[in-house]
């Protein structure tokens, strides 16, 4: 048991047609036994970029402010919203800045980001606890139920879902892949990003 | 909170808390660490840097088509293997600083100023930064090619391999490398020894990356080759729309729709 | 050896043993392999999670347990049998190693069933339990790993022991083993008496394995609920602990135990949808 399994929690983000997904549990606990049900893992970061904090819950609040704290002073100074590329490499930087005294968090990125021509692209990231960033274009996973939603993922995720095809196979990734980690689960929470909405369901999950 | 434009270097201000939670049985956690094949050749014209593309987290492949080739300078390039984060910033670093040399003395850098960047970095941190690098390009001195090991050892020879496929690498090299090849022979030797990592060791697998390097110019093969295509899946696995229950929702509209609606009254006094 | 030669019918060439891995210090050696405390990357992992519980009261016994099986945090199983059916009026559960209490458990059936060719009676549960007890106790520090509870019927009626590996043999009415029996102890000693009527033990127990399954990570998935008359156990039922939290127990919706269930729309942060329009 290592300090990223200590409180439990995992992530998946995927990519749809013109659209992204993050999703997360919602479990908290000490070691087995289970504190909260309802413990938010994944932030928005702006209108259509979120960020998802598996790990150690203490580093999971630590972090958000202060990720959240950055992305502000970077819209005053910059008077723009951060991009989810240039949002992952400030995450990355973070991270890595602790090389030698890390915070025990895996972070997801997923968000859309503008191109030059104002066309929306979908960004997914992954992270390592020291910052090593994964950019994938189909799926990443975090968290201790990672080695299940990888599985899970590669089999159910095809190219180009419309946001409630992505939706539901982002949902039913998650769902079975932390039934069977002890560690994930006690409810889970989607967020389907699309050019005009953000869609957040919470799921009915099982609750053991 | 403190401030956000902290000095630069390394933070240790997590190490107390997370010694003390060592001693409480909860260990610091393994960062990724990359099995790789990487490899690099000198020829005729310049050097030809190989890379697998697999990234690996203990068992699991977590990136199944990474870059390894980064970038320092145009006619610079350096492979990395070891600590995957470790790889990244040190060569992201000292391409930052590559730059800076070039503005400040109006010159091309030179391989080896990247090399000797490098190895103090890596030296400095006394193998602490897990980063083995093969790092190649051409400067005004011609083609060149060194190892650097993570605790800041250097290597110069005409052909290199590292990472954990080293060794069926190397094995393609011994049995093949010859002085003054063609850039179309290097090319496909660097490609078989890479082949040779992908197929005969677990920690590397996936494509192979190559980058050419001559003095007049880099060209980078990302994929050269893939002969890990994964096939179609024949079935689909798409679920029926409504299958997942879930109990609240909340959508946020990011467009405003603003709908204006005249109000019937006396026009505005303007007079 | 193949066939009755291999299993228990070669009783009479005297009681079987086991092969001992040729090593100076056979207990030493499994250790090294199997206990994930030590060593979590060690080879043999045994089954450690669990919930089990089983009361004592006017109308019989009530047995209830689990049914998650993991090894380190992954779920490898959410529907194992952790109710021994040893025979038709004694129950074991199984807490611990499962291979061990399935073995030794059915080793004490065959037992019981020589018990009773021999005194042409039935063998109490006292005796049966004392059994498996000192068997146990013969292997002390070899590596087995059991608690379970022995639940029966027999002259002196409703009768339930609990018996572990480190020799333990407890005559008791209430007890929970494993991970998850703090849980199922705070419901259990909750509302426990002596007279509660057979549909309220029954519900008593599988509140009890929920309250469990809800908080303990390594318990889970489905409770199994038996019931032990004077005329022997009974399967009562198979209750998915999801579908407790959500509906309950019943065919009708709408009495799940889940805390978040029973309070929705009464609590400051929560209110009735009407009340948040107004």
């Amino acid at each position: 048991m290592s300090a990223l399994e200590y409180n439990g929690g995992s992530v998946i983000a995927m990519v749809g047609k013109d659209c992204v997904a993050i999703a997360s549990d919602l479990r908290l606990g000490t070691q087995a036994l289970g504190i909260s049900s309802n413990f938010q893992r994944v932030f928005p970061m702006t209108d259509r970029l979120y960020v998802g904090l598996p790990g150690l819950g203490t580093d999971v609040t630590t972090l958000y402010e202060r990720f959240r704290y950055r992305v502000n002073m970077y819209t005053i100074k910059e008077e723009r919203e951060i991009n989810p590329e240039t949002f992952a490499h400030m995450v990355s930087s973070t991270l890595y800045q602790h090389r030698f005294g890390p915070y025990f968090i895996e972070p997801v990125v997923a968000g859309l980001s503008k191109s030059p021509t104002g066309a929306l692209k979908p960004f997914i990231a992954a992270m390592d606890l020291i910052g090593c960033i994964n950019f994938a274009k189909d799926f990443v996973v975090a968290g201790t139920a990672s080695s299940k939603l990888y599985g899970v993922a590669e089999g159910l995720w095809e190219p180009d879902l419309e946001p409630e095809d992505l939706f539901e196979t982002i949902s039913q990734t998650l769902l079975n892949a932390v039934d069977r980690d002890a560690f994930s689960g006690w409810g889970a929470v989607v967020h389907v990003i699309t050019k005009d909405r953000v869609i957040s369901r919470t799921l009915k999950a099982r609750m053991d | 909170m403190d401030n956000v434009y902290r000095s630069s270097g390394f933070d240790f201000s997590n190490s107390i808390r997370n010694h003390s939670l060592a001693e409480k049985g909860l260990p610091l956690p393994k960062a990724t660490s990359t099995g790789t094949t990487i490899v690099g050749c000198v020829f005729k014209d310049g050097i030809i840097l190989g890379a697998d593309t697999r990234a690996t987290e203990g068992p699991i492949v977590a990136d199944k088509n990474c870059e390894k080739i980064h970038y320092i300078t145009e006619s610079i390039r350096c492979c990395g293997a070891g600590t995957a984060a470790d790889t990244e910033f040190v060569t992201a670093t000292i391409s930052s600083n590559m730059d800076l040399h070039a503005l400040s003395t109006g010159r091309k850098p030179r391989v080896v100023t990247a090399m000797t960047m490098l190895k103090r970095h890596l030296y400095r941190h006394q193998g602490q930064v897990g980063a083995a690098l093969v790092l190649g390009g051409v400067d005004v001195t011609g083609p060149q090619l060194f190892t650097i090991h993570p605790h800041g050892s250097t290597d110069k020879l005409p052909y290199v391999t590292m990472g954990s496929g080293s060794l069926a690498a190397m094995a393609i090299f011994e049995s093949s490398w010859q002085p003054n090849m063609t850039r179309e022979h290097a090319l496909q030797l660097v490609t078989t020894a890479i082949s040779a990592g992908i197929f005969n060791d677990l920690g590397s697998g996936s494509n192979v990356d190559a980058c050419i390097i001559t003095a007049t110019g880099t060209e980078m093969l990302r994929n050269f080759v893939k002969p890990n295509e994964r096939v179609e899946k024949e079935r689909k696995y798409t679920f029926r729309r409504g299958a997942t229950a879930w109990k609240s929702e909340s959508i946020r509209k990011l467009i405003v729709n603003e709908q204006v609606t005249p109000v019937a009254g006396e026009a505005m006094d303007v007079s | 050896m193949w066939g009755s030669q291999a299993g228990f019918g070669s009783l009479v060439k005297g009681v079987p043993s086991f092969v001992i891995p040729s090593v100076p210090d056979p207990a030493a050696f499994l250790r090294l392999h199997t206990d994930d405390h030590a060593d979590p990357s060690c080879k043999i992992k045994i089954q450690h999670g669990t919930t089990t519980l089983a009361f004592r009261y006017q109308g019989g016994v009530i047995v209830a347990v689990d049914s998650r099986a993991t090894a380190g945090s992954y779920v490898a199983s959410g529907t194992v049998k952790k109710v021994i059916e040893i025979n038709p009026y004694l129950l074991g559960t199984m807490a611990g190693g499962a291979a061990d209490c399935q073995y030794w458990e059915t080793y004490l059936g065959v037992h019981c069933r020589l018990h009773e060719l021999r005194n042409r009676e039935r063998i109490s549960v006292s005796a049966a339990s004392k059994y498996l007890s000192n068997l146990v106790y013969s292997y002390k520090g070899m590596g087995l790993s059991m608690g379970t509870m022995i639940c029966g019927w027999d002259k002196t009626g409703p009768a339930l022991f609990y018996v572990d590996s480190d020799g333990t043999r407890l005559k008791g009415n209430i007890f929970s083993v494993g991970s998850g029996s703090t849980f199922a102890y705070g419901v259990l000693d909750q509302e426990y008496r002596w007279d509660l009527p057979d549909e309220e033990a029954q519900e008593l127990a599988r509140r009890s394995i929920y309250a469990a399954g809800h908080r303990d990570a390594f318990s889970g998935n489905t409770c199994n609920l038996y019931q032990v008359k004077e005329d022997g156990w009974q399967f009562i039922g198979n209750y998915d602990i999801t579908k407790l939290h959500y509906d309950g127990p019943g065919e009708a919706p709408g009495n799940g135990y889940g805390y978040d269930i029973r309070v929705e729309g009464q609590t400051s942060t929560d209110l009735p949808a009407t009340a948040g329009q107004a």
